[in-house]
């Protein structure tokens, strides 16, 4: 069908070679083999040590903390602790780090639609922080050090569009920043998801997991309306993740199509959502540095046992 | 900071049925491997009103159901046509309405195109998913069940998704954020780590439709935000389960702690059923025969 090939066309031509031929052999593989494929790289993340839902959560949370970080400071010019009264220390009275960042870091909004949805975003990080560490309770790790200029740099470099890149500094920066983070946090979440014990925390994972697919596709749907030179460096940074992930296929940028479909959702030839291990996640918000020793978003990696 | 606009539902209020757990719980999608009987489930008090045990088939083919809905509501209004033949079943059941859309603006051309895709997507991964067991396409209407659903709103006596573009995105608009939360309510439910992935692909899909349908309609404004914020209070109060309005400041549709509500089946079908109604409902609305499937009428 016409329709199926057309998105495909965006991603490079070994990606849609390489998804065409895994979708054709999970589907005449059958079930067993779409599990195998569903799972498999969730599960090898995990399969070398006993990680906990406590584990998982405090993973989620330094994930939450460097959004809530970023959207607060986009929005408000402050941290959270300053702008919204957010501890960051640790449930267990652990100091919380630093924030690396330029002085006066709030965007100069002129549109009040993007300024609102900011504001919206804001909250829902917000949120998600205070709700994982009120579940975490003395458990709740302390933010890490996070670092919102020299990692924006580092990241423009590795993709090709500059030697700086300041997220703060325009509306379209600030989308172009934003989606840097929102599409990694639903596919976190999602292979989070299947690692979760707790079938109360496993519903709230995957309610998280949809309000960081409704902020993706509503900054990724604005990025498209920002025009070519967007969406063409969205596609550098989305090509950028796969590889540091190591698929160097499972992500996609803003555009079009050659046949006229629009690719706002970021998922692949079956129409699903990605979900990557925590060991790509880390990947990426290190900007390929070590596991253990963090980079680029966790200069000093995240908090607690996975890291 | 909280949301303003949350719209309690008519029945069931979220914190009721999580409380509730297992039994309403159960009877929620999931998705899962064909054929596979090992992940049954036992019905509770609401659902197919048969009391026998719901296998991950069953829940399977009620999300199939939808996806039926979903793909032929965008392909019809991108390509004039709806699924092939080859991916509905044996004796399908007819699709009233629908016609192509006459698109003034490219780029909302091209997000139509995108969803149909996905959803046709999410047709063919069900039905390979299920194989034999798949059902097929129940009888489908959009044409009395929109008129129906804009005058239960209070929108006007007629409404016709078709007509032009901003009717589309309103057309999308009663089905998305009813997806995710479908979806959302049978995720914590499945005990196969698999079927778990699959229904979390599938709605994370369904999620970013959502936010994007959100979005346009924010933009738009005027008459077409007012109309999906009546269609909002009818998901409501037609089906219980929570809303959050939109507008420029609410694009999310979450809770306080800004997570995703999620439904159960019976809430789902007294939306598709467009039938408040308590009591047992199998047949109505988007569906005039009801779904193909165990999974096809409320308990209450």
């Amino acid at each position: 069908m016409v329709l199926i090939e057309e998105k495909e066309q965006l991603r490079s031509a070994e990606d849609v070679a390489e998804k065409r031929s895994t979708r054709r052999s999970a589907l005449l593989m059958g079930g067993t083999a779409l599990a195998g494929l569903a799972l498999g790289r969730a599960k090898s993340a995990f399969a070398q040590s006993t990680v906990t839902d406590t584990d998982i959560l405090n993973f989620a949370l330094n994930l939450e903390f460097l959004e809530a970080q970023y959207y607060t400071l986009a929005t408000t010019g402050k941290t959270i602790d300053v702008a919204a009264g957010i501890s960051i220390k640790g449930g267990d009275g652990s100091a919380g780090g630093t924030v690396t960042v330029k002085s006066n870091p709030a965007v100069p909004f002129t549109t009040q639609f993007l300024q609102d949805f900011a504001t919206e975003v804001a909250m829902d990080e917000q949120n998600h922080v205070k709700f994982l560490q009120q579940a975490l309770a003395a458990s709740a790790v302390a933010q890490p050090n996070l670092d919102l200029m020299n990692s924006f740099n580092a990241l423009a470099q590795a993709a090709g569009l500059g030697s700086t890149f300041d997220p703060f500094a325009s509306e379209t920066n600030f989308l172009l920043g934003a989606f840097i983070f929102e599409d990694v946090g639903v596919t976190a979440y999602q292979g989070a998801a299947g690692l979760i014990s707790s079938k109360t925390y496993l519903d709230k994972a995957v309610g998280i997991h949809n309000v960081e697919a409704y902020h993706a596709a509503s900054i990724r749907t604005r990025i498209f309306q920002a025009g070519a030179t967007a969406q063409q460096i969205s596609q550098a940074i989305a090509t950028t993740r796969a590889k540091l992930d190591g698929t160097n296929t499972d992500d996609m940028g803003v555009g079009v199509s050659s046949a006229g479909a629009a690719t706002i959702v970021d998922n692949d030839s079956n129409a699903m959502t990605y979900a990557r291990t925590t060991t790509q996640v880390l990947s990426i918000v290190y900007g390929g540095g070590a596991a253990g020793k963090g980079g680029a978003f966790f200069p000093n990696a995240l908090n607690g046992n996975i890291k | 900071m909280s949301r303003q606009k949350d719209l309690p539902g008519r029945s069931v209020s979220r914190r009721n049925f999580l409380v509730g757990a297992g039994g309403v719980a159960a009877m929620t999608i999931a998705a899962g491997c064909g054929g596979s009987s090992s992940h049954s489930t036992t019905g509770g008090g609401t659902g197919t009103g048969t009391g026998s045990s719901i296998t991950d088939a069953d829940i399977l083919n009620f999300a199939l159901n939808l996806e039926y809905l979903e793909a032929e509501f965008y392909l019809r209004a991108v390509t004039g046509s709806g699924l092939q033949s080859s991916d509905v079943g044996s004796s399908a059941g007819t699709v009233t309405g629908g016609m192509q859309v006459a698109f003034k603006t490219p780029a909302i051309q091209q997000y139509a195109t995108e969803i149909a895709s996905d959803e046709q997507l999410h047709v063919q991964f069900l039905r390979k998913a299920l194989a034999s067991a798949a059902v097929s396409r129940p009888a489908i209407d959009f044409t009395d069940a929109f008129n129906a659903a804009a005058s239960a709103a209070g929108i006007g006596s007629s409404f016709n998704p078709f007509a032009d573009e901003d009717s589309f995105l309103l057309g999308a608009f009663v089905f998305e954020d009813v997806g995710v939360t479908a979806y959302h309510g049978a995720a914590s439910l499945l005990t196969d780590k698999t079927n778990l992935a699959a229904a979390a692909g599938i709605l994370g899909t369904e999620a970013y439709h959502a936010g994007e349908i959100r979005t346009l309609i924010a933009q738009l404004g005027g008459a077409s935000l007012t109309a999906a914020n009546q269609i909002s209070n009818l998901r409501a109060s037609a089906g219980g389960g929570n809303e959050t309005m939109v507008s420029s400041t609410s694009i999310v549709a979450a809770d306080s702690n800004s997570i995703s509500y999620d439904r159960t089946t019976d809430q789902v079908l007294h939306i598709v059923y467009l039938s408040p109604s308590a009591g047992v409902v199998s047949k109505g609305g988007f569906f005039p025969n009801g779904l193909n499937g165990k999974i096809t009428a409320t308990a209450s």
